[in-house]
């Protein structure tokens, strides 16, 4: 094994096991021996966290493990996104994310996001409590390819028909894909709401959303 | 045959039949009625009664149903509650408007939308060590205004013995006040990151619930059928955390602290815990459950009710079962009468079920809805019921 692939191998390893100290570690030292940016992403962050996705759709690792891995690959993310922007290293789409207003879970969103990011797509969170106006903003202003709205609730996940009908209204519904997510969701809730798709889980959310914009 | 609500209960939790299947509505959050549906009760049923909360605690949002509605719903227990120290409720009664609620272990609620408060405050977000978790100010569990009322409540619905004792004190739940600590995905990173400081936080929580349940169960005496506790162990798809961390992390604190309960009242142990729990029902049994909710048919395998009849019906009694992700919020009266039917075809027969809404009957859900539940309790839970699916 080359140096290099022995780097790689490590990061892989250290998102794998949610090591957040080391995985920042091992970037650093892969930018410090001109590794580039994208190899440190798609070669080792990105497959270590499918790793993870498999093995949660597996049930072989459960949330702690989940999380701790996508908090090891958001700190290296901090250091290579930068890096990447700068380079003009074009993502495979942006992502408009948000729970919904009157609702502040967002464990499961947290997960979506890294593991979109993670896929190569540039996630812009809006956070929790998101009034439906600031979904219509967002997308007016940042123009994403897709927005995914979060509830926890089934009292909150009222605010998913709400908002696509402010996002209608505003004339913006044909430029975006809508994803819905969260406990209460379904097919029946996204065919009722008028939604495009749902995800049950974070790892499924990245198939969805290649689905949804017809990318393989 | 007709028995009265205790007996009924009593036969429920003894796996025997009895005239009809109990109902469970009220008396604890996890069984109860948001304010706002159950003001819309009230309205259609003409009754007239204050707005009054659990635990003398608005920002719940939990009524506390009064007398007549109670048994306009068929409610087959009466709850006894705790509450937090005079001196919190005081300090929350008074503090200026909107600000958080803080209770008596430091963590609180923060009100995102008028009158919509929602578990934000979390004292020990950043903690890491065992150090800490010994530094912390952790509420005293010995002050009696916290169950100065239990004894007195407790006693009048013994000598009434109409009804079955429920009695809930708040949360006195292990690793659900670890997430009100730390909050819930920081809590669940330390379990897999800092497991030392994870198991001490949680042995530190148990043990601060035990000095509370030795009082609240030395006020109730014999004047108690069920106590409930819990912890919310599954997701919609699983459990949060793998079979293997559970038992060797959580499961001896819960264990222990059951035997605790055990051995201090004769009352079953009815236990709540969301999501899909269907791999740790052998472990639950194990440790002395007796009553297992809410039966969340929304969740992975828990809508598998006849395997959950037919592996543990003989040891665990079911109370839950009613869907509150679709059925009771947007079906109709009639798909919430045959849904209440199905369940009870296939938990009721030798006893062993009550019915109860999966958690709390949240603010989207039709106050018809809720008396479509309860009246087909009535209709279809009469004994004996055939098994779903017999002839």
């Amino acid at each position: 094994m080359t140096d290099r692939e022995e780097l790689l191998d490590e990061l892989y390893g250290f998102v794998l096991s949610g090591d957040v100290d080391q995985a920042v570690g091992a970037t650093q030292k892969g930018l410090r021996s001109d590794i580039e940016p994208t190899a440190l992403l798609f070669d080792a962050m990105i497959p270590a966290l499918e790793e993870v996705g498999r093995r949660f759709e597996t049930g072989e690792v459960f949330l702690p493990e989940m999380l701790i891995a996508a908090n090891a690959m958001q700190g290296a993310m901090t250091i290579i996104r930068p890096l990447i922007v700068a380079a003009g290293i074009e993502t495979i789409g942006r992502f408009v994310m948000g729970t919904v207003a009157g609702d502040i879970h967002d464990v499961g969103k947290k997960l979506c996001n890294v593991m979109l990011e993670g896929a190569g797509f540039e996630v812009i969170d809006l956070g929790i409590n998101v009034p439906g106006q600031a979904f219509v903003d967002a997308i007016r202003e940042v123009q994403p390819d897709v927005v995914g709205m979060s509830a926890f609730l089934t009292t909150t996940a009222l605010e998913f028909a709400r908002n696509i009908e402010l996002i209608e209204e505003a004339g913006l519904r044909d430029q975006v894909k809508i994803l819905i997510g969260g406990a209460p969701v379904d097919q029946v809730m996204v065919d009722s709401v008028g939604a495009d798709g749902f995800a049950p889980d974070a790892s499924s959310a990245v198939r969805m959303t290649k689905t949804v914009m017809g990318i393989s | 045959m007709t028995m009265t609500p205790r007996e009924r209960v009593l036969a429920a939790v003894s796996h025997e039949e009895s005239d009809r299947v109990p109902i469970v509505v009220g008396v604890s959050n996890a069984t109860g009625i948001k304010m706002k549906p159950y003001r819309e009760l009230k309205r259609l049923l003409g009754i007239e009664a204050d707005d009054e909360y659990l635990y003398g605690w608005p920002e719940l949002g939990t009524a506390a149903l009064d007398e007549e509605t109670l048994v306009r719903l068929g409610s087959d227990v009466r709850g006894v509650l705790d509450l937090e120290p005079a001196f919190v409720l005081e300090r929350n009664a008074t503090r200026p408007p909107h600000a958080d609620y803080i209770n008596s272990w430091g963590s609180g609620a923060t009100e995102i939308r008028p009158g919509e408060w929602f578990p934000m405050v979390c004292p020990m977000a950043s903690a890491t060590t065992v150090q800490e978790v010994e530094d912390y100010p952790w509420p005293d569990m010995d002050d009696p205004t916290r169950v100065a009322h239990v004894a007195t409540e407790a006693a009048r619905l013994a000598a009434e013995n109409r009804y079955a004792i429920m009695a809930t004190p708040w949360l006195l739940f292990p690793l659900e006040r670890a997430f009100a600590m730390q909050g819930m995905d920081t809590f669940l990173m330390n379990l897999a990151l800092h497991p030392d400081f994870a198991e001490a936080l949680l042995w530190k929580i148990q043990e601060r619930c035990k000095v509370l349940m030795g009082h609240f169960l030395a006020a109730l005496g014999d004047n108690v059928d069920i106590i409930k506790i819990g912890d919310d162990l599954g997701t919609q798809e699983s459990l949060m955390m793998s079979p293997a961390m559970y038992r060797r992390i959580l499961k001896p604190i819960h264990a222990d602290y059951i035997r605790f309960i055990r051995e201090r009242t004769k009352a079953k142990v009815f236990f709540h815990t969301d999501g899909d729990v269907f791999p740790l029902i052998d472990d639950f049994v194990e440790m002395g459950i007796d009553i297992l909710n809410p039966i969340q048919t929304s969740a992975g395998k828990m809508s598998n009710l006849e395997e959950l009849k037919a592996r543990w019906g003989d040891r665990l009694t079911f109370c839950g079962g009613v869907d509150t992700h679709r059925i009771l919020p947007t079906g109709t009266p009639d798909e919430v009468r045959a849904e209440v039917r199905r369940v009870i075809e296939i938990l009721g027969p030798g006893g062993g079920y009550m019915v109860s809404s999966v958690h709390t009957v949240m603010d989207d859900v039709p106050a018809e809805n809720i008396l479509a539940m309860v009246d087909a309790v009535e209709e279809y839970g009469t004994y004996p019921i055939a098994r779903r699916g017999s002839a």
